[in-house]
């Protein structure tokens, strides 16, 4: 299995969690070996998570405590009053602390990934998007010829949809 | 007596005889006869008006510098006047298949390797007047002669451009004006782009049915609009992205801004500037450095000593490099020291500099230069455009549209009441003595040297 820049840019995060099949680990470490933009990705990646795994608990938002204090409070009505004062919810339900602390760190990291994720396709299809558009201007020269611009063009919308480049695409 | 009728017929038959000898010697007459001679303004013009006026149906070949080779590319081509394309691509293997049809409005390209239909911009811009005049201002034109091209006599005139930038010969069909085959030669690297057509037939009714697309059963239709149709200036466009758009000071001779727009593609917005000689074009496209790294290929090299990358994609050449926080990818046909040097005059940053010095030397405010270079002027467009203003007494924005070739020097004699030819004289004259007055000059795009 052969991956492109722009593939291997998508799978870079679940490379990193250990969530890839055999076959797609393999064909990213070897697209790693081969590709210093998408190791200095890696690299970042990397950092990026670790560096959010040393977070601290973060406050979870308001709306969070809406969702949370409402069974909360049912539970308390039936519980003895004792148990109520001394523990607060989240020590008593170390589930929902959990869960807290995942959204979170959910809501924070997605922003980071896809603009690293972004950042990477970016730099794949950036050369392919920018010659399209000239392309696409040169078709206003009067004496360019259109078939020639197509070819190019058409070139380009393949790499932009993720596909690779044609034969001898890139030097 | 029975003789008569006998003798009468072999006089009909020598009589016909003799009409059909005369008949081809007339048309063997007709085809050796030398074409009369015709300006080259003129046959660009026939070139220029074909696609408007003349339908046809053909086998066209490309051969194309593509990544240090030449590719060759062979394509149906079927034109409906006045806009109407159809192109289905026949070789090589990976571009067999591909189809694209375009209205005159929009296109649409088919790519049945993944059976995906993509709708996407027209690639048949208008002619517009304005491309003319650069045209005709900015290349030197020049009757090659005649040739034959598959059996059908044709002009050939060569279109040499004044400043850096690629060489054209055409072969212009002696009854329709359609190009029939063209080249064009970069003078580094000799033909990069030939075409001709290998079979053509005119004036056929094609159904317009027939430029219109169908999409095929199963594709996935993806629209790539990528960049927005209202064009904008310069300083308009910095208003919009909330970034500062970095304007070239100068650019090879004959360079004039012709329209500016915003570029989305995913999270990526980029501004696009582009400038045309009439004939070619530069692009620049800006974007913040951080929303786009470095391209995995391309030859690191360093413009004014910001790290770069040059690619070199054949036909097209692709420059980028970073500067105040922006990444900067120009595109064009131009010569790669041309390209780099251009690039260098922007990434020096010198623009206040600059303005000052227009501003003392040609004796106005520097509000107004500052204004002139918002709407995408090089420094010395400005300075032609303020020499002119005050030689021949026109206001800013008609010496402006004169100089970007929006209004043609028989048109501004028109309007001034003076004969072209006076008005051509002192043009010459205040351009001569604007070029001393510029702090930058075309001339700082060196030519490209010779075996380069």
């Amino acid at each position: 299995m052969t991956l492109n820049h722009h593939k291997a840019g998508q799978l870079l995060s679940a490379y990193l969690d250990g969530e890839l099949a055999a076959a797609e680990t393999a064909a990213v470490q070897d697209h790693l070996m081969d590709c210093a933009a998408c190791r200095e990705a890696y690299e970042d990646l990397r950092v990026t998570k670790a560096a959010l795994g040393q977070l601290p608990p973060a406050e979870p938002p308001a709306e969070f405590w809406a969702v949370v204090r409402e069974p909360a409070w049912r539970e308390r009505a039936a519980a003895p009053a004792r148990w109520r004062w001394r523990l607060p919810v989240l020590v008593r339900r170390p589930a929902w602390a959990i869960a807290a602390v995942l959204a979170v760190l959910a809501l924070a990291a997605v922003p980071m990934i896809k603009g690293t994720v972004d950042r990477l396709h970016a730099t794949e299809i950036g050369v392919d998007l920018y010659v399209r558009e000239h392309a696409f201007e040169m078709s206003t020269e009067p004496l360019t010829d259109r078939a020639y611009l197509g070819l190019v063009a058409g070139d380009a919308d393949l790499v932009l949809v993720g596909e690779p480049p044609r034969a001898e695409g890139r030097r | 007596m029975m003789l008569q009728p006998v003798r009468a017929r072999a006089r009909v038959w020598q009589a016909l005889a003799l009409a059909v000898g005369l008949v081809l010697l007339a048309a063997g007459v007709n085809l050796a006869a030398p074409l009369p001679p015709v300006s080259p303004e003129r046959v660009l013009g026939m070139a220029l008006e074909a696609p408007r006026l003349i339908d046809y149906e053909g086998t066209k070949v490309i051969t194309v510098l593509r990544n240090g080779r030449m590719e060759t590319v062979t394509v149906a081509e079927s034109h409906k006047r006045p806009n109407m394309l159809r192109l289905e691509y026949l070789s090589p293997e990976d571009v067999a298949g591909r189809l694209i049809v375009d209205n005159g409005t929009s296109a649409w390209h088919y790519e049945p390797r993944v059976n995906m239909a993509f709708e996407e911009p027209t690639l048949q811009g208008a002619l517009l007047s304005r491309d003319q005049t650069l045209l005709r201002r900015n290349y030197t034109l020049t009757a090659l002669g005649t040739d034959e091209v598959i059996g059908r006599q044709a002009y050939v005139i060569a279109l040499d451009p004044k400043g850096a930038g690629v060489h054209r010969q055409l072969w212009v069909d002696r009854a329709t004006g359609t190009v029939l085959r063209s080249e064009e030669r970069d003078p580094s690297r000799g033909v990069v782009l030939s075409t001709y057509f290998s079979r053509i037939s005119f004036s056929l009714n094609q159904p317009e049915a027939f430029f219109q697309f169908r999409m095929p059963a199963g594709a996935h239709a993806v629209t790539l609009r990528t960049t927005e149709a209202e064009s904008m200036s310069p300083a308009d466009l910095e208003r919009r992205v909330r970034f500062p758009v970095l304007i070239p000071p100068v650019l090879p001779e004959g360079y004039t801004f012709r329209g500016g727009a915003v570029s989305h593609f995913g999270s990526l917005t980029s501004v696009y500037l582009r400038y045309s000689d009439g004939g070619n074009l530069i692009s620049f496209f800006e974007a913040p450095a951080g929303s786009i790294g470095w391209p995995a290929f391309g030859r690191p090299v360093r413009v004014e000593a910001q790290p770069g990358r040059f690619i070199d994609l054949g036909y097209f050449r692709v420059l980028i490099w970073e500067q105040r926080g922006l990444r900067v990818t120009a595109v064009g046909t131009t010569p790669t020291e041309t390209l780099i040097t251009v690039a260098s005059q922007i990434a020096v940053g010198r623009e206040q500099a600059l303005v000052r010095a227009v501003s003392r030397r040609a004796e106005i405010d520097p509000g107004t230069v500052r204004r002139l270079r918002g709407e995408g002027l090089t420094f010395p467009e400005i300075t032609r455009t303020l020499v002119l203003a005050q030689v021949l007494g026109t206001d800013l924005p008609t010496t402006v549209r004169f100089v970007k070739g929006t209004l043609t020097l028989r048109g501004l004699a028109q309007q001034m009441g003076v004969r072209p030819e006076v008005l051509r004289q002192t043009v010459r004259d205040a351009t001569a003595r604007a070029s001393t007055l510029s702090p930058v000059t075309p001339a700082a795009v060196p030519a490209p040297s010779p075996g380069r």
